[in-house]
């Protein structure tokens, strides 16, 4: 009851329509809560059988009341009959009253309605925002909104009964409401447009430098000062998020999301809202260097470019999914949580094409050669994505989310065996690279510094390899003597070994036996030296380097041998007189002329190598020389073409690479 | 026959013939054998796909609804990648299994693999521009449900006729700009940009377009502006040429066949759901009329054809059949929200009641049939992918046993 009078109190207080309205919101607020159409009222109560009563009824009405009474009259009519025509009687007037209640009403709303369509169409015509014009003006105008909001929905609620007056005005209603959201929508993007933030200001964020790592290395300064307190406070997923748009803006959007969904307009909240957020992901993706290509581009690119887009795509990858996506997320969940509305729906909806799009990527890539020199890419880019996936798991859980996620977990795998793939390639060109003409000089094989370069870059990734090569090498018998066992440095063993031999074959194509000593020697001597040098060096462990460094001691050795040893021979001093101490020495001047004519063209990279090998021979050859012609009888100044001081000088001549003559 | 059951009979009798295979040591008999089946199946896979009912000729009376897998339809489509799974799977046991790898690197393999691998990566390109194509096809799916949603409610008034108006223009505006521009509208349309600061001369621009009739969905393009499917399916259908008759083909024929199954298919994709720069999109590539399996192929080929034509001349988005239907349903109730006024006469309350039912049942198939179709494509192209790398692999074989890789 309370309700009704309520109600006739607002219909009684009620001042002329415009400067009622005029006068303040307070008041429209406290009586709307009342404001309950008469037919609602009664049929709130047990009046199922209340016909509604409405101008045109108005006749049958008095005649039901007529024939009541002439009913009543009758004298013949059980106590029962008469308390149900008394009853109905009393209904009869009550709707009598009503009809002109309802007549109040519906005049009431059609003023309320006509006021707020005077508005609503004033702002239509006006050039500039609502937003804009200040929060006195939103507050007005949502209120108006979401007056027009309630009666359509009083209106729309007695659907089944209303007279043609009340259809007018239901119509009125949707209609005004319509114009309403169709404004609140482009208020909506004119809102996001103008308060989203740029990219500069988005990598102005400590946020985003945590991320993005590369940035953080080119304005080092500033982010490190500044991501310092971060990273004290909060967890990582923090640290990530971002505002996408001016905090003082959120309640804007969620007003508008809140109004338009209360009205049946949550699919054009979300269509633009979505549409927004798609073109701007799309367009981030297009500043990180994401260019739309095709998979034929990407197989077809040279490689130098192609490069540079793998690196533009592991980087945006990062920025998109840990840092854009994570806070497009909370955004979403801030304007759309509440509303019960599939917030996760929309979400994946505004990241799916630029997801599937650094996929795309991810795929032309996987498919493309399994070429060696794409190795150390196809490691980052799976590391990149593989530290992923959690992030990925987290924002893509459900519904169509999990074909993302499904996508990205198998581009992952891909990658994996990409990179597996390409590794063994890498074996299989260390192991089938042939030549058909000795390397010159003797000195470091490129094959040689290609693998021993190439393994050593691959020594960064050495947690990631050891995990994708474990799944593939399990078969694969470990070396019985390996001091350090883990598949990485299985595969890097086998892979020197095969260069082992490969070499080997190699030294086979000199036809001087010396000189396949020496450039085992020189090649072996620098594969010792790169795992010694570098991370490799846990890898191959201590034995490996001793037993690498025993065998090109052993070429040095044998190419000392096989050169000189004949050359020495002829100095031996064993009770030679006279004439045969001359052809000696004349034998070994020439000897030694035709060794410094080929072996200083030959070459030794590494000076200390060099040097330990000049000293060698030096301590060998000054020692024979000088023993055999201080012990000779015959032989004469006349004899001696070189001293010992040249002789020592000219050995320091040997293996610069440049062949010089004595003669 | 339903698509699974197919599979499933094609499963088994493949797993059969590959034990056969390995115990009969892959004689030439069994060689012939197969391919006969291969291009059996093909047949018959495409006989089905052919003989579906079909469309009522019911130009006006939209309140027909056709059968749920006419030609072009959604389901149709579905089918039609079903059967391209099947003969896949079948083509590559035929090529592939238990076959001696040197045969790869002589005449005619040597010249057909490469066309077959090149083929293929354009096919995954198409692959992702139809998962684009369908994903916007969606979004128009969204816009039809609003005017759906605002036009089942009743009574009709304004309000609701122009909420649905609002949402189908901007379906229609979007559906012309990707046909006839292909996608280069979107730039027109939006008025602001990431990255630029917020504020400032961006936003003004949205004060004053905003008459326009709020924010279209523009097709954004899928590859850069110069990619086109028309070319595309050019480029793959150019070097299809049959092996000669009476020659001995062996394995030509197979990959022939293959070949012209995945053009067609990619084709029949690139007509049916919007896909960047289709304009001039051939309306048949050739196909041998004497084969058996070709019968079907030819004929769907002939419908599609005339379907496409009909797009080119009248200027519709698509000859996918949902799309068709939406967008002449889309027309229509366009064109009686411009003369619309309250209260509607009740004898056009039922024409619009049928239209409304007409693109609900449209809105209904694609919120059933998108998403599934989109992961069904995803398929294809996984399935592209795989099979090439397999026949990478034994190209690799056949590398390794002929000439060392230089490094």
């Amino acid at each position: 009851m309370k309700i009704f009078l309520s109600h006739n109190e607002g219909i009684h207080n009620k001042d002329p329509a415009p400067h009622w309205l005029s006068q303040g919101i307070s008041r429209v607020w406290t009586w709307k809560p009342c404001f309950i159409h008469p037919i609602i009222f009664l049929a709130m109560g047990d009046t199922e059988s209340i016909i509604p009563a409405y101008d045109g009824e108005q006749h049958v009405i008095v005649a039901a009341q007529h024939i009541v009474k002439a009913l009543a009259a009758r004298k013949n009519l059980s106590n029962e009959m008469r308390k149900i025509l008394a009853d109905l009687d009393t209904h009869l007037s009550t709707m009598t009253k009503l009809t002109e209640s309802e007549a109040r009403w519906t005049s009431e709303v059609e003023d309320l309605l006509r006021c707020a369509q005077k508005k609503i169409i004033n702002w239509q015509s006006n050039k500039s925002m609502i937003w804009d014009s200040g929060p006195q003006g939103v507050a007005e105008y949502l209120q108006e909104v979401d007056e027009v909001r309630r009666l359509t929905e009083s209106l729309g609620s007695l659907l089944s009964s209303t007279s043609g007056k009340e259809k007018e005005l239901l119509d009125l209603a949707h209609s005004v409401l319509q114009m309403a959201m169709a404004r609140l929508e482009e208020e909506l993007i004119h809102i996001l447009a103008r308060n989203h933030l740029s990219f500069e200001q988005i990598c102005g964020t400590p946020a985003y430098s945590g991320v993005d790592e590369e940035l953080a290395v080119s304005t080092e300064d500033d982010s490190v000062e500044e991501k310092s307190p971060r990273v004290s406070s909060g967890t990582e997923s923090e640290e990530s998020i971002v505002d996408l748009v001016r905090p003082d803006v959120i309640s804007d959007i969620k007003s508008i999301a809140r109004i338009m969904f209360a009205s049946s307009y949550s699919q054009e909240f979300c269509e633009a809202f979505v549409s927004f957020w798609k073109d701007a992901l799309d367009e981030f993706l297009v500043i990180l260097g994401v260019d739309k290509l095709s998979i034929e581009d990407v197989m077809n690119m040279e490689w130098g470019r192609l490069y540079r887009r793998i690196r533009r795509w592991c980087r945006a990858s990062k920025v998109i999914i840990r840092f854009f996506l994570a806070s497009q997320k909370r955004l979403f969940d801030q304007v759309l949580g509440e509303l019960g509305s599939p917030s996760l729906v929309c979400f994946i909806e505004a990241s799916k094409v630029s997801m599937l799009r650094l996929l795309n990527f991810g795929e032309a890539v996987a498919i493309g050669p399994h070429l060696p020199e794409r190795l150390s890419c196809f490691i980052d880019m799976y590391e990149v994505l593989a530290s992923l996936l959690q992030d990925i798991d987290a924002l893509f859980n459900e519904g169509d989310g999990c074909f993302i996620r499904n996508e990205f977990h198998e581009l992952v795998t891909k990658l994996g065996n990409s990179v597996r793939a390409t590794f063994a390639e890498f074996g299989n060109r260390v192991a089938s690279d042939t030549s058909v003409t000795p390397f010159p000089k003797g000195g470091i094989h490129p094959l040689t510094k290609y693998v021993m370069n190439y393994i050593n870059l691959l020594a960064e990734h050495g947690p990631t390899l050891n995990l994708l090569l474990e799944r593939y090498g399990e078969d694969s018998d470990p070396v019985a003597d390996a001091d350090i066992f883990c598949p990485m440095a299985d595969h890097l063993r086998s892979v020197t070994s095969m260069l082992e031999t490969n070499l080997d074959r190699k030294s086979n194509l000199y036809r001087d036996g010396s000189l396949k000593h020496f450039f085992m020697m020189n090649n072996i001597h620098y594969m010792v030296q790169k795992v010694n040098d570098s991370e490799l060096r846990g890898y191959y462990g201590d034995e490996w380097i001793r037993r690498h460094t025993g065998k090109f001691q052993q070429h040095a050795t044998n190419y000392e041998r096989a050169t000189w040893s004949s050359v020495l021979a002829l100095l031996r001093f064993d009770g030679k007189k006279g004439k045969a101490e001359v052809r000696c020495i004349k034998g070994f001047t020439v000897a030694f002329e035709e060794v410094y004519k080929y072996q200083t063209g030959w070459f030794v990279n590494d000076p200390r190598l060099r040097e330990d090998l000049q000293i060698s021979i030096s301590q060998n050859v000054i020692h024979a020389y000088r023993t055999f012609i201080g012990l000779s009888t015959s032989i004469n100044d006349k004899y001696i073409k070189y001293t010992t001081t040249e002789l020592e000088n000219y050995i320091l001549d040997l293996f610069e690479g440049f062949p010089r003559s004595l003669r | 026959m339903p698509a699974t059951d197919n599979q499933g009979s094609f499963l088994n009798r493949i797993s059969i013939r590959r034990n056969q295979v390995v115990s009969m040591d892959g004689g030439h008999e069994q060689e012939l054998e197969d391919l006969d089946l291969f291009q059996k199946h093909v047949a018959d896979r495409f006989s089905d796909l052919f003989s579906q009912p079909p469309q009522q000729p019911s130009p006006d009376s939209s309140a027909e609804s056709p059968a749920p897998d006419a030609l072009l339809s959604i389901s149709w489509l579905r089918k039609l990648l079903d059967a391209f799974l099947c003969c896949e799977a079948e083509f590559k046991a035929v090529l592939v299994m238990g076959r001696d790898p040197t045969q790869f690197s002589k005449p005619p393999l040597d010249r057909l693999i490469p066309d077959l691998l090149d083929r293929s990566v354009k096919a995954l390109d198409i692959c992702n521009a139809i998962t684009h194509g369908v994903e916007l096809v969606r979004n128009w799916q969204k816009l039809a449900q609003i005017a759906v949603f605002a036009l089942q409610q009743q009574p009709i008034g304004e309000g609701q006729v122009r909420r649905a108006k609002k949402a189908l223009n901007t379906m229609l505006t979007s559906m012309t700009l990707d046909d006839k521009e292909s996608g280069h509208g979107k730039s027109t349309e939006r008025t602001w940009s990431f990255g630029r600061r917020g504020g400032g001369a961006a936003s003004a621009s949205v004060n004053k377009d905003r008459t326009a009739g709020g924010h279209f969905r523009a097709f954004s393009l899928s590859f850069a502006k110069s990619w086109s499917a028309k070319q595309q399916i050019q480029a793959m259908s150019s070097n299809l040429v049959a092996p000669r008759v009476g020659e001995p083909t062996g394995l030509a024929l197979p990959v022939y066949i293959m070949s012209t199954v995945l053009v067609f298919v990619m084709w029949a994709l690139v007509a049916a759901v919007p896909c960047q720069e289709r304009t001039g999109l051939a309306t048949h590539f050739p196909v041998p009329r004497q084969s058996g399996w070709a019968q079907a192929v030819l004929g769907l080929q002939e419908k599609i054809g005339e379907e496409w034509k009909k797009k080119e001349k009248k200027g519709i988005a698509g000859v996918l059949d949902e799309m068709q239907r939406m967008e002449k349903a889309g027309l229509w109730l366009v064109e009686f929200a411009e003369a619309f006024q309250f209260p509607m006469e009740s004898s056009k309350a039922d024409e619009v009641a049928a239209q409304v039912a007409e693109l609900a049942d449209v809105c209904r198939r694609m919120e059933e049939g998108l998403v599934p179709l989109q992961l069904q494509v995803r398929e294809v192209f996984h399935r592209i992918v795989r099979s090439r790398a397999e026949v990478l692999d034994v190209l690799d074989q056949v590398g390794k046993l002929t000439s060392p890789v230089p490094y």
